[in-house]
């Protein structure tokens, strides 16, 4: 009988905890996991995801956070927003991180060295830290499916915290402080945004569940979180999050330049779950043709980071989202082109 | 005096190129007058972010000596002038953990002059701005507080205006015709020049005595040393709840004691509790988790953790219910909702009064070209 | 936290209470490398990471083998990198678990900033170093530069001679990183090849023993879990780091107090140990001594032999700790001797006087001691890239030290390469 207990219990914390979703706005808990007194700008979408993803968790959750604005602006100077055990890892460990934390509660719960529970383990980075130096270890992290993790990138699509570089992540010709417009280079940064979550998930094949979200879309990104932290073994969520700062707008408009990166098609909205790839919110409804998408002008004259686009370069970006769409093996997803 | 110094407090991010260009055109006037010149901003507030308050520096002195010897110091402590680039400023600064309210003039020589840019009047404005103990003089430059963002600056002119300003406060530092010298180099520029010189025309400046002023004690904070500080980096986390007397029934979050954000704060939300919905979006959109979930299920934006961003305004669907208000329309962080609920008729008045204030303000870019237009506008 | 007491001790010239306790010990012929999996097998680590680079990686081979077998259980992790690899110990070492990783060479190098970070947030790692040249160019043998360059960190560094003293110093290093007053990491250093790939007989101690020596890792208040919310490592300014930094100050200041306490406990237990920083060889009536850490002790004790034998009255010391740095331990010893050849299997280019790590380091130390008696220091470079250093070699090393005790023809601050071709 003792026995019986024994081995369920062990079942239990390694199965991950079970978080429904809630079903509509009025059912979200109202307990905050990561709170006000964090030293971000106004308006910021990043603090805004981490408190989505803290809301969503709830309190049996350790968070570790990569170097980044997250890092920096949060717990600037000797000081804390979180309500959640926090703790900071370097800017290329979120992976390392998140495996770091599970390998250790595992085995001391194994053991008997600690009490038996599903605890969540959150690793957070942001896109330097993980679309370019941290994706080595976050690779790793999602081949080790005895762990229950989740790492999510908060995407603010450069070095944010450094006062705004481009990184893997930024898009083409954007405005950052080593891509200045000048009077030879209007254009300094050419490439095209790293297609992160997609790569990660065909890459990983053992991993259950990749899905993209962005803090405008409050109640989709909890439920999101909730999957991922729900479904066992690593997980990853790759968030846009508007700057204000470095993306240059007024800080008021942050919900709605983040609703405007899924209506003009730049931030396809979807969760790949068991390999299964589903659209949602109204990245479905472009995907089906139920609307069309905005044209790609209305978010990037919105935001002083294209202020020295002129009409070419708009075209050449609207291009580029409408190859996403139509030429794209799966729209909006995997840039190969199907036979 | 052989050395003078200039501090300049700002809205990170939105005056920061602002601030730049006041200090060069400091440092570049005192090389006209054949004197040395240094420029700084204060290190721990970098990276800036959006709207907290950040200082950056300037600092003339005759020789290489006296300015060694005035620098030899972290910060400068004891300024000549004070340049408030915002003048919600004047309700005083709280730029990181720990710091505390600091009043605007904390860093203020005896004697100094406090310089501002605002469209209200001297008194009005002492109002906000903390006692101290020796005289110090006030001087207003008439202008709304001019906001870029990071990477289109609003050629506004503020920046000239403030450098003839300082020129009329603080001869002893740089002359009119050595901030004139410096703005028309490396390229004259006759408008630039123009600017300046009608500050330094208009520039009003009249003494506050000692003791005159807001009597709010700031609050402030004792560091600890490394024996009484937690070993292996830690610190204790925040609580997810906190008990409110009079709040049964609702939900107000932990917060954090030792940074409460709202100096970084130039709007605040007035809301109108009679229109409210409860539709919950302002609560769930708010980066700052500012909002308390009062007993009746409203949303009472906490003055002490909301940073003014405006969101909430942007986000609730229901027209007017949500009003950004200037904050010089207010002299406390007191609760809305307690208000509206002890007496709903004497709230309705006070928001109405409150929203009739115009809010102008952008922080930052909204769409190209609107820099110019507002210019425009307010040239007419 | 324990009272805080800045002053060094003196230790007592024999600061051990030798007891010999009830043992139980299995005499096997085992590598360092294999004495030390053994030692972390007994320790009950939780959580190991591994990352192939010789000559370390040998340890991993034997710990992945007892998992296997089921002789051991725990997290065995085979990371991505070196980086990860410390980076995730460091942070199952936060929740509570003790763990294990190691490196050699440029992958300790690429660790770097783990090694860094573990030091500062005082989580106590241990960690094997299989020493090893640092590239470029590649290369396998020795060096002992790649422990040495974390010695400012904050971490605790010894080097281990036999393959027995890594098994009873690795037990040790868990005691005393995992100790509340210190809460600093560890790294075990084994010379690549001499120690990590030649095999001795060894005890190999019960469970039970080992259990009666080292208590639970408990990070108490420090841990990082749900039922103890704090945040760890905030961002901080000028305001804070140096209270931080002198906290890690006062925590490396306690080291050697407790050191002491559990080599004294471990002789007790064992029987075996020795004393705790130093091993002192014929130096009772030295004139000069020579001093150096690691495998090196090998040729030199028997160079050491030979000179008696002759009459030449030379002594030697083992450095076993190089942090805690045994400052006073090594003026105590080195006290009454007129001269000292330190030979270092390291470099330090461009360093005072360009002689070798420990040359330098014991310079530093024993110029206070000037009011007594102060040899001169000889620094002499040997044995670089696994190089053998010879019996021979020693002996012209010794006569070296001779002359300048006798003001012979050299300067006391000379370095000098010892078997480098012209």
């Amino acid at each position: 009988m003792q026995e019986a207990k024994e081995q369920a219990s062990a079942r239990d914390f390694t199965s991950p905890q079970v978080l429904e979703p809630w079903t509509g706005i009025k059912k979200v808990a109202h307990e905050e996991y990561y709170t006000s007194g964090h030293r971000t700008c106004q308006g910021c979408e990043s603090a805004q995801m981490m408190r989505l993803l803290a809301k969503a968790a709830g309190p049996r959750t350790i968070v570790v956070g990569a170097t980044g604005c997250m890092y920096v602006a949060n717990t600037t100077y000797y000081s804390t927003p979180w309500v959640l055990p926090w703790m900071h890892t370097q800017l290329g460990s979120a992976g390392s991180a998140a495996t770091g934390t599970a390998a250790g509660l595992r085995a001391l719960m194994r053991k008997g060295k600690m009490d038996k529970e599903p605890i969540n383990v959150i690793a957070v980075c942001g896109d330097g830290g993980g679309a370019d130096m941290g994706l080595s270890a976050i690779s790793a992290a999602l081949q080790h499916t005895q762990y229950n993790l989740l790492v999510m990138l908060y995407d603010n699509e450069s070095y944010a915290n450094t006062d705004i570089q481009i990184s893997g992540s930024s898009p083409y010709g954007v405005n950052t402080s080593f891509s200045p417009p000048g009077k030879l280079h209007r254009i300094m940064h050419k490439h095209w945004k790293k297609n992160t979550a997609p790569m990660l998930a065909v890459g990983h094949p053992d991993c259950r569940y990749v899905a993209t979200v962005v803090a405008s879309n409050a109640v989709d990104t909890l439920n999101k979180v909730r999957r991922a932290l729900s479904i066992g073994g690593p997980t990853f969520l790759h968030s846009l999050n508007p700057c204000p700062k470095g993306w240059d707008y007024d800080p008021k408009y942050s919900q709605q330049i983040g609703e405007l990166a899924v209506e003009t098609g730049i931030w396809p909205l979807y969760e790949i779950e068991d390999r299964k790839l589903k659209m949602y919110g109204k990245s479905q409804h472009i995907a089906s043709g139920v609307v069309k998408r905005k044209p790609v002008s209305e978010y990037l004259l919105r935001q002083g980071r294209f202020a020295h686009f002129t009409q070419e370069d708009i075209a050449r970006v609207q291009a580029r989202t409408d190859e996403m769409w139509e030429k794209w093996f799966l729209p909006g997803v995997i840039a190969l082109s199907g036979a | 005096m052989a050395t003078g110094s200039v501090e300049i407090v700002y809205r990170g991010v939105f005056q920061k190129t602002l601030a730049k260009n006041i200090c060069r055109g400091i440092v570049f006037a005192a090389r006209k007058q054949g004197k040395v010149g240094i420029a700084f901003s204060r290190y721990s507030d970098s990276p800036e972010r959006n709207g907290i308050p950040a200082k950056q520096f300037a600092v003339v002195a005759d020789t290489d000596e006296e300015m060694e010897e005035y620098l030899s110091r972290y910060e400068p402590d004891s300024n000549d002038v004070t340049i408030v680039a915002d003048d919600t400023l004047c309700k005083g600064i709280e730029s990181w953990a720990w710091n505390g309210l600091q009043p605007v003039n904390r860093m203020l020589k005896a004697g100094g002059t406090l310089l501002v840019t605002s469209t209200r009047s001297a008194n009005s404005l002492i109002r906000d701005i903390h006692r101290k103990g020796e005289p110090f003089n006030l001087a207003v430059v008439k202008g709304r507080a001019s906001f870029s963002g990071m990477w289109v600056y609003r050629d506004d002119h503020t920046d000239m205006r403030l450098l003839g300003a300082l020129a009329k406060v603080a001869p002893h530092i740089v002359t009119l015709d050595s901030i004139v010298a410096a703005i028309n180099e490396p390229k004259k520029n006759d408008l630039k020049a123009a600017s300046a010189k009608q500050a330094y025309d208009l520039v009003a400046s009249t003494t506050v005595g000692a003791n005159q002023g807001n009597d709010t004690v700031p609050f402030r904070f004792d560091l600890p040393g490394w024996r009484k500080m937690e070993e292996c980096l830690v610190v204790g986390a925040r609580k997810v709840k906190q008990e409110v007397p009079g709040w049964d029934g609702g939900y107000v979050p932990g917060r954090n004691p030792t940074y409460k954000k709202f100096t970084t704060r130039t709007l605040r939300p007035v809301i109108n509790f009679d229109t409210c919905t409860k539709c919950t979006i302002c609560w769930m959109q708010c980066p700052d988790t500012a909002f308390d979930i009062t007993p009746d299920g409203y949303y009472d934006a906490n003055m002490e953790a909301c940073c003014g961003c405006g969101i909430c305004e942007a986000v609730c669907p229901v027209a007017n219910c949500v009003t950004m208000v200037n904050e010089e329309a207010f002299t406390d962080n007191q609760s809305q909702w307690r208000m509206w609920a002890k007496d709903k008729k004497t709230y309705a008045a006070w928001r109405v009064e409150r929203i009739s204030l115009p809010a102008v303000r952008s922080h930052g870019f909204q769409h190209l070209g609107q820099y110019a237009e507002e210019i425009a506008n307010e040239r007419r | 936290m324990s009272a805080v007491d800045t002053a060094i001790p003196t230790p007592k010239k024999s600061p051990l209470d030798v007891v010999i306790a009830p043992r139980t010990e299995n005499e096997e012929l085992i590598s360092g490398s294999e004495a030390i999996a053994h030692a972390v097998r007994l320790a009950n680590v939780d959580v190991i990471t591994a990352y192939p680079i010789r000559p370390y990686d040998t340890v991993m081979q034997y710990v992945s083998k007892m998992i296997a077998d089921g002789d051991f259980d725990c997290e065995f992790i085979v990371a991505e990198s070196e980086h990860s690899q410390f980076e995730i110990v460091k942070h199952a070492s936060a929740v509570g678990a003790r763990v294990f990783a190691g490196s050699s060479g440029v992958g300790w190098f690429y660790a770097f900033e783990a090694l860094a970070v573990t030091a500062g947030l005082r989580l106590p790692m241990v960690a094997m170093v299989g020493n090893r040249a640092l590239d470029d160019p590649g290369a396998f043998g020795v060096e002992h530069n790649d422990a040495l360059a974390v010695r400012d960190l904050g971490w605790m560094l010894c080097w281990v001679s036999t393959a027995q003293e890594a098994l009873d110093t690795a037990l040790i290093a868990y005691r005393v990183a995992e100790d509340p007053r210190i809460f600093l990491p560890c790294a075990i250093s084994c010379d690549g090849a001499f120690l990590t790939h030649s095999q001795s007989i060894v005890k190999v101690p019960s469970q039970a023993m080992v259990d009666s020596f080292l208590p639970r890792y408990d990070r108490g208040d420090k841990r990082l879990h749900p039922d103890n919310p704090i945040t760890i490592a905030p961002q901080v300014n000028e305001d804070w780091l140096m209270e931080m930094r002198r906290q890690s100050d006062e925590a490396a200041r306690r080291a050697s107090d407790v050191l002491i306490e559990a080599y004294r406990d471990f002789n007790a237990k064992f029987g075996r140990g020795g004393e705790p920083f130093i091993e002192r060889y014929m130096m009772d009536d030295a004139e000069v001594a020579l001093v150096g850490m690691g495998t090196m002790a090998m040729p030199v004790k028997v160079a050491v032999r030979k000179m008696r034998e002759q009459g030449k009255k030379v002594g030697f010391v083992r450095v076993r700790w190089f942090r805690p740095f045994p400052t006073r331990e090594l003026q105590d010893a080195l006290a009454d001797v007129h001269a000292v050849g330190v030979i270092d299997r390291d470099f330090s280019f461009g360093s005072a006087f360009f002689s070798g790590v420990l040359a330098n380091e014991l310079r530093s130390a024993l110029y206070p001691a000037k009011k007594k008696n102060q040899p001169k220091i000889l620094s002499f470079i040997a044995g670089l890239g696994g190089r053998e250093v010879s019996t021979g070699n020693v002996m012209k090393m010794t006569k070296t030290v001779f002359d300048a005790a006798n003001g012979v023809g050299t300067d006391a601050q000379d370095t000098y390469w010892i078997g480098a071709r012209e």
